[in-house]
Formats: structure tokens, sequence, C-alpha cells
């Protein structure tokens, strides 16, 4: 039990902003009306925020995995965690170590993540690696726009086959939800193409466009009634003129529930990589006429990074410019993924232009609620860097600074100076963690209301915003003290979050044949066990009568 | 720099029209490789199976792998290395001195039909085996191979793979990979995980006399490793955990008989694509799993004086420390 | 005065010590330095443990070592002044990351010497191990500038991706001289094994014995470049004698790798005397 006096409190999920307001914790980790006894913190001129929630990140499976085997020149630069008595050890940096990924995310007062491209065919990999990151509660989307038997069903016509199809992956990845990865342009990188238009059929098939199978994947998650709608990374990421098919996908989108991952890498103009420029203002425009979806920015920061995406056809364009290494998965029937060490530079006019359009998306959609802070950790720089993109958006005079190093022709490819929008308290509480709770369906978690989880942190009032989010006072997980003053306290085991999408009993016998063609296990060994997950928490759907 | 491109061995079964197997001999030592995965198989996108299929086998020696390939091209031993880094530059139409080329065993208008080959392929992919990867060269001879793959994928799309010898040997290092960010040749001498092959690899750590214990488990070192390291590990305290009686239990001082992993313990094995596929165990055995040792050995160590300093506070690492 | 370091104590497994260099101990009182901490294995112990700590008289920034240091390691690595003088073979990283200053070791060295160096100069009196002046697995680029002179052998490796400065070695070297090479220089006095030069992408690998060439070179040509005079000017002070006047012989150049493909250059030394008969011997097969 505990009570945390006198601090400021910031609670967007129930309208709440700065008021002092003591918050009372029972011993189930909950957030309660009363109790007896306990410890109490004053937090007398602090700054009480509910714990943040990453709603699209990178740190566990075969993908992540693969970059920190490409990067130990990145380990043996970065922060060591030595082991102690009863904290393990890691390292941290570009692609940090599971242990250390947990103690990094609490360390600032992240307290729930959510992977955010898990292949079936591996996700048991993911979750044994969930289960060695501490502390944080944790999701898994799992990747669908690009399996071939599901594919088949669309091409085909068979909705209600198709929908049985993603239920039963769902459950089979003990999964969260869908996340839908350059529809059809990694089924066609597996023949080295990709999909870059949204009505021609892709490769190996007749009828079948990005655009339908996006239109589709999006209904069948609105009916199974999933607690988060489709995550969706638009075909054409990185290009130059993206902007034209980012727009045209959510036009496929009307009707339906979407997240729009990372759409900093969608919001680009001009027509080749000499005009490439900020496209954030038509994107923006479109979220602010649609208040039903959101997004997260997918922000860049200058500096090193690895890239990882289910992306291949980018990755390998990225590996031929960069002339760095290059790693490559391509997952049986499902997905696949490239990895490529990047750095973002203020010199390079593309690097500049995409850390403004993400800076731009963030402040020009207006509802943090519907815009989440986010870097598609590690894309476009890693998740510990998030203090640095809240002062970006907290601070115009830093921001303007910043910018006074780039070169003098970004000015007329972005928009960034014309913006003096600075966010408050509040909305970042929004954009970091009521917001994504939110659109993840997640209703407790980034809400400091009565019945809630107990996830929150508490930081020293600091005029410096990325000195005051990198280092906070406490963090609160589950009503349990994890980080005090800095220091590692406590290491949990947070719960893993999954859904049991209602489908056809007949299903089992439907995908057998085609399994055992196309795969190469057993069908049997192929879904996870429930019993593999550690602290599994079967979330409730809500499917169309 | 090169990289690692690779995939699951399905989409070797869906769609791999050109399969070169190099430094290796599948019909011997991985017998159902060809059958469950490669050149016989039957799929949506190659439906006649082994007519759709090309087999390319580059060994030292006519093994009977030979006979299930197309094309077998014979390398002489030990110019693994120049073979590949010659078809690096040939892929790119660079120079090569054409009087050099038949050192390797092989001669330009041979290596020019395997390029066509390669680059006519609509999915092409590489396996290579300890005839690569453990002959002069070593690990420079599997970076050759691997770069020569990716910079294939400029031409078209090619894939590499090794083929990983017995036990779960994949699976330990995809979760050193996790835990503690390298694959193997770790130190946890100061408290976190530092890498460095040739210096912290197990063979080179013995052969040099660099511990005073070794603790083993699902590995034959005594079998494999040369003498040096062998002579090392009987004059120190060597502890094995093994199913069964081996070469290093029987000059180890201690050894504890486990439950054999798939057998009779529970688990998961990572496949030589790195794809984890769950153990469930067939039989009990009155011996414990290697599990539930390390976990007793844990246990008892935890009640012993902590080891290092209680100031664990994190760090920022710098020129390797 | 320099310090002076006798090891008093044999390590039986590994010392990692760092701390002997003089950036580390220069500033600091005898009783500090015997307490700085190395690592004998996991073990975490005083530098007094090991070592007898002596000074006579001021002390500079010099470091002097005596004892049988095979197992010893990172010494010197990441100084930036002074030198160490050490009497006995020494462990691995010799040198490692180093800035600036001089490193004589009399005796043999470990593999890692001057990896990733930035500058300074170590010279080892004795055979030596692999990766002289390399990269760490996965880095970029080994060496960025400075000088390692190596008496005797050297091991796999040498300058593998380095990117500035000078290696010799005077005994010969083993395979892979140069390897991924980004610029610099390595002088080979005693010839080396076999892929010297492999999947190099600039820098000069100077031999002064008859080398392999891989095939990915072309074919070579006959020149006197005029640096090889100004780098055996710089090297004359060490006792290195590098040929150059045209009267002595040339060099033959080839350049490569073109699997990169790549602008380095392997340049194989050919004295006049030698006729004309075993000239296809020079450079040729392996």
């Amino acid at each position: 039990m505990m009570r945390i006096t006198g601090g400021r409190v910031y609670d967007p999920a129930n309208g709440i902003d700065g008021a002092v307001k003591e918050l009372r914790i029972d011993d189930h980790g909950r957030f309660v009306d009363a109790i007896e006894g306990g410890r109490t913190i004053d937090a007398t001129g602090m700054i009480v925020f509910p714990g943040g929630v990453d709603v699209h990140t990178h740190v566990a499976g075969g993908a992540i995995n693969f970059a920190r085997a490409m990067t130990p020149e990145d380990h043996r630069r970065t922060q060591a965690f030595i082991r102690t008595k009863n904290r393990r050890s890691g390292l941290g940096g570009m692609a940090p170590t599971t242990f250390a990924t947990g103690y990094l995310y609490a360390g600032m007062g992240w307290t729930t993540v959510n992977e955010a491209a898990v292949p079936v065919l591996s996700a048991r990999h993911t979750h044994e690696e969930l289960g060695d990151i501490p502390i944080v509660d944790k999701s898994t989307l799992a990747l669908m726009a690009n399996n071939e038997i599901l594919l088949d069903q669309l091409e085909a016509g068979e909705y209600e086959r198709a929908r049985s199809v993603v239920a039963w992956y769902i459950w089979a990845a003990k999964a969260y939800g869908v996340k839908a990865v350059n529809p059809g342009g990694v089924a066609a990188w597996k023949w080295g193409h990709d999909a870059k238009q949204l009505t021609s059929p892709i490769s190996g098939y007749d009828t079948l466009t990005p655009g339908r199978i996006i239109t589709q994947l999006a209904r069948i998650c609105d009916d199974l009634g999933l607690p988060h709608p489709m995550h969706l990374h638009c075909n054409n990421l990185g290009a130059p003129g993206n902007i034209a098919t980012t727009l045209d996908t959510l036009r496929h989108l009307e009707g339906s529930r979407a997240h729009i991952a990372h759409s900093q890498y969608h919001a680009y103009g001009g027509d080749g990589w000499d005009s490439i420029r900020s496209a954030s203002r038509q994107l923006a425009d479109y979220f602010n006429a649609h208040p039903g979806l959101t997004t997260d920015a997918g922000a860049v920061l200058f500096g090193d990074t690895v890239t990882i995406t289910a992306d291949g056809p980018w990755q390998h364009l990225l590996y031929k410019l960069t002339g760095r290494k290059w790693g490559n998965l391509d997952v049986e029937n499902e997905t696949g993924c490239g990895i490529v060490p990047y750095t973002y530079r203020p010199s390079n006019l593309v690097n500049a232009v995409q850390w403004a359009t993400g800076l731009e998306l963030l402040l020009l959609i207006r509802d943090p609620f519907q815009a989440f802070l986010s870097t598609d950790h590690p894309n476009g720089g890693c998740f510990w860097r998030y203090p640095e993109i809240i002062k970006l958006l907290m601070c115009a005079d830093f921001r303007n600074e910043c910018m006074a190093k780039l070169p003098e022709a970004i000015r007329r490819r972005i928009v960034l100076p014309e913006i003096d929008r600075e966010y408050t308290l509040y909305e970042i509480a929004a954009s970091m963690s009521a917001g994504p709770a939110r659109a993840l369906g997640l209703s407790k978690k980034g809400n400091l209301g009565i019945g809630c989880d107990a996830d929150l942190v508490i930081y020293d009032a600091d005029d410096d915003a990325a000195r005051m989010f990198s280092r906070p006072r406490y963090v609160i997980k589950g009503g349990e003290i994890v980080i005090e003053d800095g220091e590692i306290r406590e290491t949990p085991q947070g719960r893993e979050f999954l859904v049991r999408p209602p489908c056809d009993p007949d299903i089992d016998a439907f995908m057998r044949p085609l399994f055992e063609d196309r795969y190469t296990m057993s069908f049997e060994n192929y879904p996870v066990e429930i019993e593999r997950i550690e602290h599994a928490d079967v979330r409730p759907c809500a499917p169309a009568p | 720099m090169g990289g690692k491109v690779t995939c699951t061995l399905g989409e070797v079964k869906q769609k791999a029209d050109f399969i070169v197997y190099w430094g290796g001999n599948p019909a011997e030592c991985h017998p159902r490789h060809f059958t469950k995965y490669t050149i016989m198989r039957k799929s949506k996108f190659l439906p006649n199976g082994r007519k759709d299929r090309t087999m390319v086998l580059v060994d030292i020696r006519e093994t009977k792998s030979a006979k299930a390939a197309d094309v077998f091209l014979q390398v002489r031993p030990g110019k693994d290395f120049e073979l590949l880094t010659i078809l690096r530059a040939l892929i790119k139409d660079q120079p090569v001195d054409n009087d050099r080329i038949p050192e390797t065993g092989l001669t330009r208008d041979v290596l020019d039909d395997l390029i066509r080959r390669m680059k006519a392929a609509k999915f092409g992919c590489m396996f290579f085996g300890m005839g690569l990867s453990m002959t002069c060269g070593k690990h420079m001879n599997s970076a050759a191979l691997l770069t020569l793959v990716a910079e294939l994928n400029a031409f078209t799309k090619f894939v590499a793979m090794p083929m990983r010898g017995h036990g779960n040997v994949t699976g330990a290092d995809v979760i050193m990979r996790w835990q503690t960010g390298y694959p193997f040749g770790i130190t946890f001498n100061r408290g976190y995980p530092r890498y460095n092959p040739g210096e912290f690899s197990t063979v080179d750590v013995l052969v040099r006399g660099d511990c005073d214990a070794a603790f083993i488990i699902g590995a034959d070192p005594g079998g494999t490793m040369p003498q040096p390291a062998i002579d090392h590990l009987k004059r120190i305290p060597t502890i094995v955990l093994d199913p069964h009686i081996t070469f290093t239990s029987r000059l180890a001082r201690v050894h504890i008989t486990t439950a054999p992993q798939g057998i009779a313990a529970p688990g998961t094995a990572y496949r030589m694509d790195e794809l984890p596929l769950p153990l469930k165990p067939a039989l009990k055995s009155p011996y414990p799993t290697d599990e539930d040792v390390v976990r007793r050995i844990n246990a008892a160590l935890d009640a012993k004086p902590f080891w290092l300093p209680e100031d664990g506070r994190p760090r920022m690492l710098t020129a390797q420390v | 005065m320099p310090i002076t370091l006798r090891l008093r104590r044999r390590p039986t497994v590994p010392l990692e010590a760092e701390v002997l260099s003089p950036d580390a101990l220069a500033d600091r009182s005898l009783a500090e330095i015997r307490a700085l901490t190395v690592y004998h294995g996991k073990r975490q112990l005083p530098l007094g443990e090991f070592f007898d700590v002596d000074v006579e008289g001021e002390r500079g920034d010099d470091l002097v070592l005596h004892g049988e240091l095979t197992k010893v390691r990172w010494i010197g690595r990441a100084m930036t002044r002074g030198s160490v003088t050490v009497h006995g073979p020494v462990g691995m990283h010799l040198g490692a990351h180093m800035a600036g200053g001089r490193i004589e070791v009399h005796g043999m060295a470990g593999d890692w010497i001057g990896a990733e160096m930035k500058g300074g100069l170590i010279h080892v009196h004795g055979d030596a191990g692999g990766q002289i002046g390399a990269a760490y697995r996965g880095s970029p680029r080994g060496m960025t500038d400075g000088t390692i002179l190596i008496d005797g052998s050297a091991g796999l490796e040498v300058g593998m991706r380095m990117r500035r400065g000078t290696i010799v070695i005077g005994g010969p070297a083993k395979s892979f001289v140069g390897l991924q090479m980004k610029g610099g220089t390595i002088v080979l006095l005693g010839g080396a094994e076999l892929r010297a030069g492999a999947w190099m992408n600039r820098g000069t690998i100077i031999s002064i014995e008859p080398l392999p060439i891989l095939p990915t070179f072309a074919p070579a040509t006959r020149v006197n470049p005029g640096f090889v005079g100004l780098l055996a000017r710089y090297l004359h002070p060490f006792g290195i004698r590098l040929p150059h006047a045209p009267e002595e012989g040339d060099y033959r150049l080839y350049s490569g790798d073109f699997s990169v493909p790549g602008k380095g250059e392997l340049l194989v030394w050919r004295p006049a005397a030698e006729g004309v008969a075993s000239r296809e011997s020079v450079g040729g097969g392996i």
C-alpha cells in the first residue's frame, strides 16, 4: 500500500491537468479510493505522470536479435549494466540486450511496451525474449499482411475464411493484435520486387492489390473486435513523394479503425532524393479531419542507430546507399526483415528533412490523443532518447537552436520554422501515455483513475525537459517502487497482454494441409502454448455481432 | 562491409530454383535436407520439383552428394577463399588474372557458366558447411561466402545459410545474443558481457590455460578440441552435465548425469535457420534436467559472498572496458 | 624518474591491468597506485598484490615494467603521453586505443597490439601475435594513426581495416595482412603467408620478400615510387632499412583488390641483381 501526496498530477485520461491530488495504491497494485497505512511518498513540488506506454517499438525477437549480433562495435561504447546480487547484467546502445531493455525503459518512466512486429513462425522466440525483459508490461503484434495463406484467401474473395485465418494466427502467436507491413511488398520482395502502387496486383497474384489487403485486413481487425485496430506500416516507406501513397492508403481505410505506424517515414514530397521535402502538413490535415485515426511519429534523432524493418526492399536500398553492413531474414510464408546500421547526420539534407518531419507531425496534429511519441525504435533513434524529443516538443527556442545547425537549404523543404506550438506537460502525458494506452485498448494503462494499474512516474520539476524526463525521481510499476533517485530498486516480472479472437471451429482442419505444404515445421509445433507465456493476461475482444 | 542475407528453410523449400552446397556433404551428413527442404521438393512455385531446381556442389572431393548435383565444382583444398573472392570480382565485371584462376582447381569458363546461372536464378540459396568454415581461412571463408551472396542481390534474390552441426548450437547462440548482445566468445569477469573471439572463445581460453575451472553443458570438447585444450581440462576442476558418458566426462572431476533434452527434458531448440521448435519429452528420466541442476547450483552460489563490489551502478564503456 | 613496477606474483589467469598506463599512474601517490584495481579473472584486486611499485626522486610520466607479463593484458591502453618500457613478454591488447606516447617491449607480445590506436609509437623487440593495429570485431576501422614496429614475426590479420598509420613487421607475417585495409602503410620485411591485401580498399602494403598475390589484383607494373624514399627516411632512425634506390632494384606494383573493387597497392621489391629467369617467380603463384 502506498499514498503519493502533494504532487501536481497530469492525468489526461481523466482530464486532470496539473491539479495537486493524492493517489492511493492498494496491495494489488491498483489505484483505489482509500487505504489504511502503508508508505507515503511526499511528492510536493514534483510532477506525477502515468507510466509511459510505447505503442510501437522493436525490442524482442529474431530481427532485433539479428541486429544485436551485427553490431558488436556499438555494444563496446555504450551503457553497461553491471551484475548485482539482484540484477542481471546487460548492455544498452542501439539494440539493447533484454535485461537492459527493461532497465532502460523503466529508468525513464515507461512501464508498457508494444513489440510491433512478430512473425508468427518465430513468435515462440519473441515470447522467450520478452520473458527476459523485466519490469515493463508487454504486448505483441503479429505480422499478417504478407502471409501467403491469408493473401490467397483474400485473392479468392473468401472474406469469412480470411477472418478466421487471422484469428487463428493471432492465437497461435499469442499476440495482442495485427501488424501490416508494406502490404504485398514483402511477399514481392521474396522475388526481389516491391509493391509501390496500391492499385497494381502484387507479384505472384492475379488480382490482389495492396489496397485490397489494407481495406480487408482493417475490416477483419474491426470485425474480430481486437482491442487495438490494424497497425499499419504503409507501402513505399522512406521514398520521396510517398505522401501520395500514404494519403491513398488512408482513403482505403475510410470506415475502419486504424493506427498508422511511424508516419514520419511516410510523409515526404518531392520526386527524388534531390527534391525530397516534408509533406507533414498534408498528412496532419488528414489526421485533423479524421479524429478516429491514430499514429505514432517514428521521429528521427541525429546520431547512430540500426534500422530494422520488415520492409526488405527498403533495407536493400539503404545497404546500397551506405555500403555498410546488411542483414536480411525472410520468414517462410509470412514476412521478412532487413537490418542496416545507419547514422542520421544533420548535414545530410534527407536526414534533416526526416528529423523535421517527425517533429512537424507531432506539432501539427492537434490532438495528442492521436499522435504519439515514438522513434520506431531503433529505426529513427533509440527509445532511451525519448526525453530529447520531449524537449524538442516543449521548447520552441531549443528547436530553433537545433534548426540553426542544419544546412540553409533545408528551410525551403520543411515547415518546422513556421510552427511555434509548444507541448504542455498535459499534452506530453497524453502523447507518451494516455493516448497510446487508449489506442492499444489497454484501458487500465496510461490512466491514474480508480481501478487502473498503479504504473506511474514522478519527476522533479526541471526547466530542462530532457533532463527531467531522463531521470525520474520515482518510477512505480504495479504499485511497487522500481526506480528511486535513478537507481533500480526492484525488477519485478511484467505481464504479457494477448487476445483470443473468435474463429471458425473448423479452421484447424482447413489450415493443416495448407500449412504442411508451406511450412517446414509440424502443425502441432507451430502455435505457442499459453503455458509458455510468463504472466499471460488474456484481454477480451468485442467482435461485431 | 557485407553482412548476412538469409531466410528460413521454408522459403528455400517454396522458392529456391538454384541451390549451392559449399563445403558440405548433405547426402551423408544431413540426409533429409534434399527431401525436406531443397532439391526434391515440389511447391506452388516449383511444381516439377527436382526438374525446376538446379543444384551445384562445391567441395574438395567428389562425395556422394556430387551424384545429386547438376554441377559439381571441385575446388582445390584451401582455395575456397580465393575462389569466392574471384567470384565477387567477376559478378561485378571486375578484371581477374585468368592465368591465376586454375590455381583454384577451376577454369574461367566454368566460373562464367556458374555466374550466368547464379544471375539467371529467380531465387538462389547457398548452404555452407564445415568444409568451408573450418578449413584454411576459417571465419574469413564464411565471410567471403556471405559477402558474395549479399552482393548477388544486386542482380537477383540470393540468400545464404550455414549447415550447423548436432546439438542446439543455434539455440545457445540465439540466447547469448539476447541476454548479452554477443553470440559466443564472451567474458563476464567484470560483471557485464564483453566479447572477443580468439580471446574468450572456449578453445583459445583452454589452449592458453587462461581458466582455472570448466563447466560444460551439452558439448564434448574432450572429443573435438586440440590436445593442449584437453590437457588443460584435465589439469583444472572440470564439471560436466551430460546424459551420457563422453570423452569429456571421463576426464572430468565431476560428471552429473542429466535427462536428455528433447527425449526426457522439455525446452526449445533453435533450428539452423533460427526457428524455435518446442521440445516435448516422450519419456520420463530419473535424472534431473540441465536446467534443474543449474538452478540448484545457482541457489547454492547465492548463499556465498557476492563476487562483485556492491556498488553496481551502470557505467559508460569506452575503449573496450 | 620513471615509476618502476616489478611483477611480484605471477597471475594464474589473465590479469587485466589497463591502469598500467602513464595517464592512470602519473598523478597518483605510491599508495594510490598500489590501490588501483586490476582484474585477476573475476577478482578485483589492488595492483600492489601483483606488483612492487617504486619511484626514485621526482616522478615523470614514464613507466618501466619488469617480469613475465604474458598473462597481463591492456598495458598502455588508451594512453596519451609519456612512455611504457617493458622488460619481459606481455599479453594481449598492448597499447590498444592509445593516442600518444611510446611503448617499448623487450620481449614478445600477444594479439591486438595497438588495435584501434589513434597515435603514438609501439616498438616490440620480439615476436608478436595477430590483429596488430586491427579493428576489433565488427568495428569499421582499425588504427587511424601512429606507428607499430615489430622486430620479429606476426600473426594473422595484421592491420585489418586500418585507416592510417604505419606498421612494420621485421619477421614473417601470417595470412591476411592488410585484410579490408582502408589506408595507411604496412611494411613486411620478412614476407607473409597467404592472402596479403585481401579485400583491401586503399592503402599500401610493401614487401621486401616475394609475396603470394591474390588473383584479384592487377598484373604487375614496375615502379619506384617517391614516397618509399620518404618512408625509408622515417624508418631509418629505428634501424629499419627499406630499399628504394633505383640502382638497387625496383618495386612490382599490383593494384586491387578488385573483388571489392578496391584501389589498394601491393609493392613487392625486386633487387636489381636478380636475373630474368627468376622474375616470373616474384609475386607469381602461391
